[in-house]
């Protein structure tokens, strides 16, 4: 395959989700979805937000953007619901694609209002998008020890959002184990992901005297429901610089899209396999796909 | 990620159409989560959507009609940088509308959408074994904590305040 062809690959996947789903169906005649996320949504907004102490200092904030996530997965999983159905969940998933362009508008909006701050800070936010990197580092031992071989390098090299599992499908093939690493880090992450960003941040947030620039930039990590969910407790935990927070968050996520891609193709992914080189022959456990017959 | 098609893609007048209606379903419902939770009034939100909503229509019209192989992501987020440059004429009514819908009220809406589409993953999640739920804990608490320890050196040598 030539470059280009990579590109194009790589570039289209959000657009053929959803042209695939919106413009061949009428989705917005699903009436029974969009009453329901406005109920989730009422019921979310008039819980409001729950702050949890968890230990002296350590405080949870459950914002109700978690609430209707998880409420929307159970209704797809409550059987008595019966108008959100498989046909539902990928018209929701279609839509999905498109309203974050106006997560994304709202954001863009924030940081060209503190346009002259994202320049000041520009080291800053071009240097974090290699922190990403961290994940090769921490992750990739870890998965040796519990017994992956090459899903590894799937697994590990990013945090394995539709580009990512592109490049690595493109680059290894559709049923290599790389190929299987990222479909099962996709999986999990549309699962989890969003909670657990969610928890994780309000936390850090709450733990870690780090520079509350450092939390907006760093929920920019290339999956626009994680930089929302991860953007929830930031605000929370710092009021007072709502927009400079959405501006940065903004302008990372925007980074993340446009030259997190090629990080990973020319610095991620060479540097997981020599780590997995290097790591494999000293920490490698037998595989546990061979005895399971494939997981 | 095999079953990429690539059927007619063309921007068809009746695919704007849905794109305009869906956008208009969004904007309903989160003017109204909106104003619950936040307490704005519901005519100025609906204004402001409409002004994200007309910017996201552009970005994903020039997406497919533009030769050149850039995301929407990429055109909706300069339009919106653009447009509310503190210098542009535009920027100050743009702001006054935009501010009046919470980022959190989108996200809530959105996550809402996510949430039902993430349902049809779920069977596939329940075959996949626990080594697989901790490598991805693992993957994307060291990615942000990754970013975060690596802005905050950056922000503190350059001597931002906090």
């Amino acid at each position: 395959m030539t470059n280009d062809d990579d590109k194009t690959n790589i570039q289209h996947i959000y657009r053929n989700k959803t042209d695939k789903r919106i413009l061949k169906k009428n989705p917005w005649k699903d009436y029974g979805l969009h009453l329901s996320v406005l109920l989730l949504v009422i019921i979310a907004e008039l819980i409001g937000p729950i702050e949890l102490n968890l230990a002296k200092g350590v405080t949870v904030s459950i914002m109700p953007l978690l609430y209707t996530m998880v409420l929307g997965l159970v209704f797809y999983l409550a059987k008595p619901i019966t108008w959100i159905q498989r046909k539902q969940s990928r018209v929701a998933e279609g839509a999905m694609m498109l309203f974050i362009g106006v997560l994304i508008a709202k954001l863009a909006i924030s940081s060209g209002q503190s346009i002259h701050l994202i320049f000041e800070m520009g080291p800053a936010l071009m240097l974090q998008e290699l922190g990403h990197l961290a994940t090769i580092l921490i992750a990739l031992p870890v998965a040796l020890l519990l017994g992956f071989k090459r899903e590894t390098i799937g697994m590990t090299n990013s945090i394995g959002r539709e580009p990512e599992v592109a490049v690595v499908v493109d680059k290894y093939g559709f049923n290599s184990p790389e190929s299987r690493g990222i479909f099962a880090l996709f999986i999990v992450g549309t699962i989890i992901g969003t909670v657990f960003i969610s928890f994780l941040t309000s936390i850090s947030v709450s733990v870690l005297p780090l520079h509350p620039y450092a939390f907006a930039m760093a929920s920019g990590v290339g999956s626009a429901s994680m930089n929302a969910a991860s953007l929830g407790p930031t605000l929370a935990a710092f009021p007072a610089l709502e927009t400079q927070i959405e501006a940065f968050a903004g302008f990372s996520n925007l980074l993340s899209f446009s030259i997190g891609i090629y990080i990973v193709i020319f610095i991620a992914l060479p540097l997981t396999e020599k780590l997995y080189e290097f790591l494999e022959p000293k920490i490698g456990r037998d595989s546990i796909t061979d005895k399971k017959g494939g997981e | 990620m095999v079953e990429i098609i690539d059927g007619s893609e063309n921007v068809s007048v009746h695919g704007i159409f849905n794109w305009i209606l869906l956008l208009a379903i969004f904007s309903i419902i989160t003017a109204i989560g909106n104003y619950i939770g936040y307490q704005h009034p519901m005519a100025d939100s609906l204004i402001g959507m409409a002004i994200l909503s007309i910017i996201t229509l552009v970005g994903v019209w020039m997406e497919r009609e533009l030769p050149f192989n850039i995301s929407s992501i990429i055109y909706i987020s300069v339009i919106g940088i653009v447009l509310a440059f503190p210098t542009m004429p535009t920027s100050a009514p743009l702001l006054h509308y935009v501010s009046q819908v919470e980022l959190l009220s989108i996200v809530t809406v959105f996550l809402a959408y996510v949430g039902i589409g993430m349902g049809k993953s779920w069977d596939e999640f329940k075959a996949l074994g626990w080594r697989a739920i901790i490598i991805t804990i693992l993957v994307i608490a060291s990615t942000y904590l990754g970013s975060a320890v690596v802005a905050h050196i950056i922000l503190t040598l350059t001597g931002v305040p906090a």
